[in-house]
């Protein structure tokens, strides 16, 4: 049980301003997932968590304590590194056991907490093998299970997947989802990889160049992002994002698009650039579609259980991702209620 | 087949196997063998067309029997047909064969068809003849040091160029000249103060090298980027240049025959490498473990002490004992500073018997001896640290 509360927080290396104002307030037992292209400030925040960098301005509190000054041990978290950091010198067992240790439990405590640690993560086999007698799923298990040990009130997770293989990664996912589910403790998770965050989180947070673009449960991410950048960035393939110009707008509520006239409704469009976003899978090949288009394909992708289809319409590169037992003709069409509409400034417009 | 690489092969392997025999008949003579001449056009003969045949025949004979045969004839042609020689000259022979033939042993005509079999079979040939020569010009000497410490000053003034060990002497007579530096010339006096100065140099060079390599490979200070390139400027002043303010200045201080002079001086002319190669290794551990050691409650000095010195042991005991060899071959500073027989170092020692012109040679070279020894023996258990990796498995990799 824990929350965490940034109130404007700010970092800077240098010139650089990597993190801005950032304000969010956590919930209890949460899995919060915070996700963004690389350099968008998501691990130095982490970091900054734990202990590991010095906040420049602004607070982080834990359980309404401000952590800013407190020693990275004294904050009640505990931080699963991206190369794991296990101790080489060490066997799996000292490497679990080395903060207790360090604070003066006794020999029993320890033992006790080391063993429950390893059989939440099925490791209780490897506790005399040293690191490097450890495949990478071992390692991460066991950096898991140090973190554990430390009985921490948030975990930070600073994408502990992503040196392990694809197959690997998928197994270690659901383990981690069931991890939470068993410790229901707070879990602070950074990742590039959408796909980790869609499918663990419990709330995802957005971020780009240090500022938050989008806070929300993966569903609502998904089906209602806040702007561009969120489209795009949650699903793959990425969304359809075309450019509407001033003559394509035919009314203040209709735009010409693909062919068709598209009616909004509850909006009112000036005579200025707008941007239309549709979802590579809600384009499809049913004929019972609201509206209708012919595009140009120029390259099927089959990916056995679908074919992502690339084309061209009216000078829009398009891309579709469809079912691979529907025969392909030149006919797609798609819904009213799939279509977002965004801003000249990537904002989204809501009808 | 290409002809132009079967013959490079065999004109270079037959330069070898000649180059390998005449280094055999070289150390024989020193035995006191006298050999009327060495045979050099049958030797490049027989190899020739050892290494010919050896091409063609390389699938079909089973490889003792081939080097049987060869060995055979090479030693029927050469050892007993022309010159006679005694049967152990014929063994250390065929165990040269032995070694050429299995060196060899590799090229038959498909390597041959290769395109670029002579570069390989080159570069092959030049990295044996290379370890070959050079090991044998540089183990020579040594040899020559282990032999004279053998002998009595009789034998060396009768004969000084018989290089040969008389093993039928007792036991005794053999060591004389240990016994005597031991107990007439008090080597084990020089011994001692030899090993305080060079543990001492080892321990409080590793005292200072630690934290301050530590320092400039991990913390932020000021002027860390000067501190780190300017670690190796001592290394621009030659010693001659330092030794004679040091001399004065030590001489007011009353550090001149002291061993805590000596100490500061090692420490100083050690350190700056000994901080330049611990920092190179440090920077090598990955941050990782220390910030993980950090949440684990570690202050600084627990993390050097648990974390960055068990990780660091190949380096730190390569360190140990490059001060360690430092300090015991130093001759310079020990030569300037020290005057008093009692305070001597082996090498000031032996420079000052050697200085004594009634002092026998083989008192001299029993003392070289025991000068090489430990480091030797140091190098052969060290050796072991030195390559291996300890950081391998904590991170990924």
């Amino acid at each position: 049980m824990a929350n965490i509360k940034f109130s404007n927080v700010g970092k800077s290396f240098g010139d650089n301003k990597v993190i801005n104002n950032f304000n969010f307030q956590g919930k209890d037992d949460e899995f919060l997932v915070l996700v963004g292209p690389s350099g968008c400030g998501k691990s130095t925040l982490l970091r900054m968590i734990a202990g590991l960098e010095q906040i420049d301005q602004g607070e982080i509190q834990i359980n309404n304590e401000v952590i800013n000054e407190m020693h990275p041990s004294k904050r009640h978290t505990a931080m699963v590194f991206q190369s794991y950091a296990l101790y080489p010198h060490m066997n799996v067992y000292d490497n679990m056991s080395f903060g207790l240790k360090i604070e003066k439990k006794t020999k029993e405590e320890i033992h006790s907490k080391v063993l429950s640690a390893a059989k939440t993560l099925k490791i209780e086999d490897l506790l005399e093998r040293r690191p490097k007698e450890l495949s990478g799923g071992q390692r991460q298990r066991v950096a898991i299970g140090r973190a554990i040990t430390r009985n921490p009130k948030i975990f930070l997770f600073d994408e502990p997947l992503s040196n392990l293989d694809a197959a690997l990664r998928a197994e270690m996912r659901v383990e981690i989802s069931r991890l939470h589910q068993k410790i229901k403790t707070n879990i602070i998770y950074v990742t590039h990889d959408q796909v980790e965050a869609m499918t663990l989180a419990d709330r995802i947070v957005i971020l780009n160049n240090g500022n938050i673009e989008q806070v929300g449960t993966p569903n609502e991410i998904y089906t209602n992002p806040d702007n561009i950048f969120v489209a795009q960035f949650i699903g793959t393939p990425k969304m359809n994002i075309f450019k509407i110009n001033s003559e394509n707008i035919v009314s203040n509520n209709k735009i010409n698009i693909l062919g068709s006239s598209i009616p909004f409704s509850g909006i009112n469009l000036d005579k200025k650039n707008y941007y239309i976003g549709i979802r590579p899978e809600h384009l499809t090949l049913n004929e019972n579609q609201e509206f209708n288009f012919t595009p140009k394909i120029e390259l099927i992708e089959n990916l056995g259980n679908e074919k992502i289809v690339y084309m061209v319409s009216e000078h829009n590169q398009l891309c579709a991702k469809i079912s691979s037992d529907i025969q392909i003709n030149n006919t797609f069409g798609f819904n009213l209620k799939n279509i977002l509409l965004f801003d000249e400034n990537g904002l989204r417009i809501r009808s | 087949m290409k002809i132009k690489n079967l013959l490079i092969y065999s004109i270079i392997s037959s330069f070898f196997l000649l180059s390998l025999i005449s280094i055999w008949k070289i150390l024989v003579t020193l035995q006191g063998l006298k050999l009327e001449n060495f045979n050099t056009t049958i030797i490049f003969i027989l190899g020739f067309l050892f290494s010919f045949f050896n091409v063609f025949i390389s699938e079909r004979l089973n490889f003792i029997f081939k080097f049987l045969f060869f060995a055979l004839i090479f030693v029927y042609v050469d050892g007993f047909l022309i010159s006679k020689l005694p049967i152990w000259y014929n063994i250390g022979i065929v165990f040269i064969l032995y070694f050429f033939a299995s060196k060899t042993k590799k090229y038959n005509s498909n390597f041959l068809n290769n395109e670029h079999s002579t570069q390989l079979i080159l570069f092959d040939f030049l990295t044996l003849f290379g370890i070959v020569l050079f090991s044998f010009v540089i183990l020579f000497p040594f040899y020559m040091m282990l032999v004279t410490s053998f002998k009595t000053q009789i034998a060396l003034l009768v004969n000084p160029l018989d290089f040969s060990i008389d093993f039928n002497q007792d036991l005794k007579e053999l060591f004389k000249s240990y016994f005597v530096i031991f107990t007439s010339y008090n080597f084990g006096k020089y011994i001692l103060t030899s090993t305080i100065v060079s543990l001492g140099t080892v321990f409080i060079t590793l005292i200072f090298a630690i934290p301050a390599a530590y320092a400039i490979a991990r913390l932020n200070f000021f002027g860390k980027t000067f501190m780190s390139t300017s670690i190796l400027i001592i290394y621009m002043f030659p010693a001659i240049v330092l030794v004679i303010p040091l001399y004065t200045v030590f001489s007011q201080l009353g550090l001149r025959n002291s061993i805590s002079g000596l100490l500061i001086v090692y420490t100083a002319t050690t350190l700056p490498v000994a901080i330049y190669m611990l920092q190179g290794y440090f920077k090598s551990i990955p941050k990782e473990l220390e910030e993980a050691a950090i949440l684990d409650k570690l202050s600084w000095f627990g993390i050097i002490i648990k974390i960055i010195l068990p990780l660091s042991i190949p380096a730190i005991s390569s360190v140990a004992l490059y001060v360690f060899m430092i300090a015991w071959n130093e001759f310079l500073f020990s030569l300037m500073f020290l005057d008093n027989p009692n305070s001597f170092t082996l090498s000031r020692a032996i420079q000052y018997l050697s200085g004594d012109a009634e002092t026998p040679r083989q008192y001299l070279m029993a003392g070289s001896v025991i000068v090489t020894l430990p480091v030797l023996f140091i190098f052969v258990y060290f050796e072991k640290y030195l390559v291996s990796g300890l950081t391998a498995g904590s991170v990924k990799g």
